[in-house]
C-alpha cells in the first residue's frame, strides 16, 4: 500500500521534474547572451561568436534544448561555463554542505521550539509564556544578515570566541547554524504554542487530569503528540526552503552551498549548473515531502494512502 | 547541573574555542581572503581579477611584466623583444627555466602557450587584448621565438603580459582547473572553499618569503576586513571605504580604474558640443568626490598616471554653473532643443555610492535646466546599452560606466571609446579616425604625443564624454606582512613580492 503510493508520488515527481527543467531551460536563456558575461567588455564581435560556437549557443533555442533532452536521456547535464566541469558534479558538490546545514539547524531548531512551546503552552500568560513569546517573535521577525553581521562583530571580532567564517572545524558551524535556526525556531514556538493550547483544552485532557494522571505526561506524552500534524507541515515547508539553500548565511559565512550556487549561477548565466542545481533541490524536496507524508501516518493511525 | 558547573563548562568551552579556531601556522605560510571564488583556474583568463589575483606571477608567468610606475613592458619569460619589421617580433627567452612538471621552458613551449590561446577551443578571455589581430608564432631556436601578426602590432611587447605560458602538456583543446607553468608557486589543492599555492622548489628566480599561500574568498567586505582583524587572514583586496577604518592596516592605493559618464553624442540636444561642455561645467565635483572618499583623484582622461598617453597637463572640468547656465542659453538660441529629456543610465551595484552619485549628478544639471531622468538598471540591461548594437529607439542618454586599464597603454581604452568603430563609441568622425590609427601605429615619443592630443581633442574640443574620478582601492595588510598595493593589485598579487616583518 505504501510502496504504491511512494511510486506515484515518484511517477507524478517526474512528470513535474520534466515540466520544471523545460521551463527553467527557457527561462534560462531568456536572461541574455553569456558571452556578455564571459568575455571582457572589448571582446571583438569574432571573439564573442567563437565562444557562441565552442558551446553550442550559436545553434537556433530548439536544437539547443533538443540536444540538452537527448543529453539528460544519457545523464549528461552539460558543462559549467565558469568552472570548466561538469555542471551536475558542480551542484552535487555544494549539496551536502547545504543539506548537512539545514538538517542540524532544522532538528535543532524544531526540538527547542517544541520544548519552549509545550512549556510555554502548559502555563499561558506565565512569566515563561511571555518570554518565549517575546522571544519568538523577535527571532522569526529580526533579519539574518543583521544577526549574522553583528554576531561576527561580537562574538568574533569583539570576544574572539569564535571564528569569523569558514568550514574547517566544528566552531565554524556555530554561528550558522545559530543564526539558521533563528527564524524556525520563532515560527514553531508560535505554532507549538497555538496547537498545544487547543488540544490541553480538549475533552480527553480533562479525563486524563481527572484520572490522576501526572502533568508532564499529560502535557508531552497526549496533548503534544496529537499537536504535532501542522507542526510538522509548517516545519516541513521551512526545511524545504533551507533546502534551497540559506543565500545570506552561506554568503555572508562563505559556506559553500547550493543557495549561493544557483544564485551566483543565474547571475552569471551559467545555465548548465541552474537546470543541475535546481534538479537536485527538487529531488530533494521530493524526497521530504514523501518523508512529511510518512511522519503523518506515524504520527495519527487514521491517516491511510 | 548547578549554574556553577555551568559556568565552568561554558568558561572551557569559550576557552577551547579561541584555542581551537585560531589555529597554529607556520610562519611563513598566509591567508588570503579574496571578494569572489574564482570560477575556474585557466591561466588563459589571468585577466579575470579572481584569476589573476591568484594565478598571475604566482603558478603561471606572462612573457613580459607591465611596470606599476611606468607602464612599460620590462621582461618576464622574455628578456629581449626586437620588432625586425612593423607586424614581426623575435623575442629571446629566458634560460634556465622548467614547468612545475618538469618539462622545459623553450620556444616550443611559447608557440604552444600563444596557439593554445588563440585557437578557438578554449573559452579564453586574454585573447581579447588581441583584438582581431590573427598571430602566428615560429620556433626560431630553443630560445628565441618569432610572432608574426596580420596588422602592425607596435605595442606586441606590451601585449604579451597576457599571454601566460602553460606546461605543454596541458590540453591544447580543453580549458583546465590545474594549470602548470613556471612560477615560484604551485597548484596544491583546488576546492570550492579554498585555493592552495605551494612553494615550487625548481623556480629559477629568487626564492620567496612566502612558502605557503591559502586563498579563500567571502562576499561582504566588513567580513574580509574582519577577518585579517581577527587573524584569520593576513592580506584582503578591495574592501569597501567604510571598513578601511585602521591607518596601520588599511592601504588607499590609486586603482586603475575611471569613473565616467558616456555622451550619446548621436541624439540632439547631445549633438551639441555647447550642451556637452554645459555637462561637465554643470557639476559640483568637490561635492560629489566626498561620495568617494578624501583619496580620489579628479579625472580629465580615461586612463590613469602611469599609462602611456595619460596627460598630465590636462586638467579636468570645474563646476561653473553659470558658464553651464549660459553655454545652455546660447544653444537654445541656436535652435537646440534643449528641453528635450536626456535619459540618465546607471548601473546598480556598479561602484559603491554609484546610485547616490547619479542622483547628485541629476539634481545638479536639473539645477541649470537641463532635463534630466535617471534609470538605473541591472548589469545585463545596462549592457545592451554599453556595446555595439546599441538597443533600437533610445534617445539621448547619457551612460554611467567604469573603464579599467592597467595594461601599460592608452591603446587598450582610445580605440574602443572613440573610433567610429569602436565598440563602445557613439561617434562617427573621420578625422578623429585618423588620428587614432596614426597614433595607434606609431611608437615611442610620437605615440605617446599621439595619444595625448587625442585625449585633449575629446576633452577640450569635442566633450565627448564626462569623465569624474581615479578611484582609489583599499586592502587590509595583516601587521607581519611587509606589501603595499599598488595600481596592480587588482589583476595580480604576485607572493613573491611579498615580504615577513621580522
Amino acid at each position: 500500500m505504501m510502496l504504491g503510493y511512494i511510486g506515484r508520488r515518484a511517477y507524478h515527481s517526474i512528470i513535474s521534474l520534466v515540466g520544471l527543467l523545460t521551463l527553467v531551460f527557457f527561462l534560462t536563456r531568456l536572461t541574455g547572451d553569456p558571452s556578455a558575461l564571459y568575455l571582457p567588455l572589448d571582446s571583438s564581435l569574432e571573439a564573442r561568436e567563437a565562444f557562441a560556437r565552442l558551446n553550442g549557443l550559436d545553434q537556433p533555442i530548439y536544437v539547443q534544448f533538443l540536444q540538452y533532452l537527448q543529453n539528460l536521456l544519457s545523464l549528461d547535464f552539460g558543462q559549467s561555463l565558469r568552472q570548466n566541469r561538469s555542471a551536475i558534479d558542480v551542484a552535487l558538490e555544494a549539496f551536502p554542505a547545504t543539506l548537512k546545514l539545514a538538517f542540524v539547524a532544522m532538528a535543532l531548531a524544531t526540538t527547542l521550539a517544541i520544548t519552549v512551546g509545550a512549556l510555554a503552552a502548559a502555563r499561558p500568560r506565565s512569566i515563561f509564556d511571555r518570554v518565549a513569546g517575546l522571544v519568538s517573535l523577535a527571532g522569526a521577525s529580526t533579519p539574518d544578515f543583521w544577526i549574522a553581521i553583528v554576531g561576527i562583530l561580537v562574538l568574533a571580532v569583539g570576544l574572539g570566541v569564535l571564528p569569523t567564517s569558514g568550514t574547517g572545524t566544528g566552531w565554524h558551524w556555530i554561528m550558522p547554524i545559530a543564526v539558521l535556526m533563528l527564524r524556525p525556531f520563532g515560527l514553531l514556538v508560535q505554532v507549538v504554542r497555538g496547537t498545544m493550547i487547543s488540544a490541553l483544552a480538549s475533552p480527553y485532557i480533562k479525563t486524563a487530569h481527572a484520572k490522576g494522571m501526572k502533568r508532564h505526561k499529560i502535557i508531552f506524552g497526549h496533548a503534544l503528540r496529537n499537536s504535532l500534524l501542522p507542526v510538522i507541515t509548517v516545519a516541513g515547508d521551512l526545511a524545504t526552503g533551507l533546502i534551497n539553500g540559506a543565500v545570506v548565511v552561506e554568503t555572508i559565512f562563505g559556506w559553500p552551498g547550493i543557495g549561493k550556487l544557483m544564485i551566483d549561477s543565474i547571475i552569471q548565466r551559467d545555465f548548465a549548473v541552474v537546470q543541475s542545481t535546481i534538479l537536485v533541490t527538487a529531488i530533494a524536496i521530493f524526497i521530504v515531502n514523501i518523508a512529511i507524508d510518512l511522519l503523518y501516518v506515524m504520527l495519527d493511525p487514521r491517516i491511510r494512502y | 547541573m548547578t549554574i556553577n558547573s555551568f559556568r565552568i563548562i561554558a568558561s572551557a568551552m569559550v576557552v577551547a574555542g579561541f584555542a581551537s579556531h585560531a589555529t597554529a601556522q607556520n610562519m611563513s605560510e598566509i591567508n588570503i581572503v579574496l571578494p569572489e571564488q574564482p570560477a575556474n583556474l585557466e591561466p588563459c583568463g589571468t585577466i579575470i581579477t579572481n584569476v589573476g589575483q591568484i594565478l598571475s606571477r604566482n603558478v603561471v608567468e606572462p612573457l613580459t611584466v607591465i611596470d606599476p610606475k611606468s607602464g612599460q613592458a620590462t621582461p618576464g619569460l622574455a628578456t629581449e623583444w626586437t620588432q625586425t619589421d612593423p607586424n614581426t617580433w623575435q623575442l629571446k627567452l629566458r634560460d634556465g627555466v622548467k614547468f612545475q612538471d618538469g618539462a622545459a621552458f623553450n620556444a616550443e613551449a611559447v608557440k604552444f602557450s600563444i596557439e593554445r590561446m588563440t585557437g578557438g577551443k578554449v573559452n579564453c578571455s586574454n585573447i581579447a587584448k588581441f583584438g582581431a589581430a590573427k598571430l602566428t608564432v615560429e620556433a626560431v631556436d630553443d630560445l628565441t621565438v618569432e610572432i608574426k601578426s596580420d596588422t602592425p602590432q607596435p605595442i606586441l611587447p606590451t601585449l604579451l603580459s597576457v599571454v601566460m605560458v602553460v606546461s605543454p602538456n596541458t590540453p591544447a583543446d580543453k580549458a583546465v582547473n590545474d594549470p602548470v607553468g613556471t612560477g615560484p608557486f604551485k597548484l596544491a589543492n583546488f576546492t570550492p572553499q579554498t585555493v592552495v599555492l605551494e612553494g615550487f622548489d625548481g623556480y629559477w628566480g629568487k626564492k620567496p618569503d612566502i612558502t605557503k599561500a591559502t586563498y579563500v574568498w567571502r562576499p561582504e567586505s566588513s567580513i574580509r576586513a574582519a577577518m585579517v582583524e581577527t587573524g584569520e587572514a593576513d592580506l584582503t583586496p578591495s574592501i569597501a571605504i567604510q571598513d578601511a577604518t585602521n591607518p596601520e592596516t588599511d592601504f588607499a592605493y590609486l586603482n586603475s580604474e575611471t569613473t565616467a559618464l558616456r555622451i550619446d553624442a548621436g541624439f540632439a540636444p547631445l549633438d551639441d558640443v555647447r550642451i556637452r561642455k554645459a555637462l561637465n561645467l554643470a557639476i559640483d565635483w568637490e561635492g560629489l568626490a566626498q561620495l568617494f572618499g578624501d583619496d580620489t583623484k579628479r579625472a580629465s582622461q580615461m586612463v590613469v598616471v602611469g599609462i602611456n598617453g595619460h596627460d598630465d597637463k590636462l586638467a579636468p572640468w570645474t563646476f561653473d554653473a553659470e558658464q553651464a547656465r549660459a553655454l545652455i542659453a546660447e544653444a537654445k538660441a541656436a535652435g537646440v532643443p534643449v528641453e528635450t529629456e536626456i535619459e540618465l543610465i546607471g548601473r546598480n551595484g556598479i561602484y559603491p555610492n554609484g546610485t547616490e552619485a547619479m542622483e547628485a549628478m541629476m539634481a545638479m544639471w536639473q539645477d541649470v535646466g537641463l532635463n534630466v531622468k535617471l534609470t538605473m538598471l541591472d548589469v545585463n540591461d545596462w549592457l545592451r546599452y554599453l556595446q555595439k548594437p546599441f538597443p533600437e529607439g533610445r534617445g539621448p542618454n547619457l551612460l554611467q560606466m567604469m573603464h579599467d586599464n592597467n595594461k601599460g597603454d592608452a591603446a587598450f581604452t582610445i580605440p574602443i571609446f572613440y573610433t567610429s568603430e569602436g565598440s563602445y563609441s557613439t561617434i562617427s568622425d573621420p578625422a578623429l579616425d585618423k588620428e587614432i590609427a596614426e597614433a595607434m601605429a606609431a611608437t615611442g615619443e610620437d605615440r605617446t604625443n599621439g595619444f595625448k592630443a587625442i585625449f585633449n581633442k575629446v576633452h577640450d574640443e569635442l566633450a565627448l564624454d564626462i569623465p569624474m574620478f581615479h578611484m582609489i582601492g583599499y586592502t587590509r595588510v595583516g601587521t607581519r606582512l611587509d606589501w603595499k598595493p599598488d595600481i596592480t593589485t587588482n589583476s595580480e598579487i604576485p607572493l613573491a613580492n611579498i615580504g615577513l616583518k621580522s
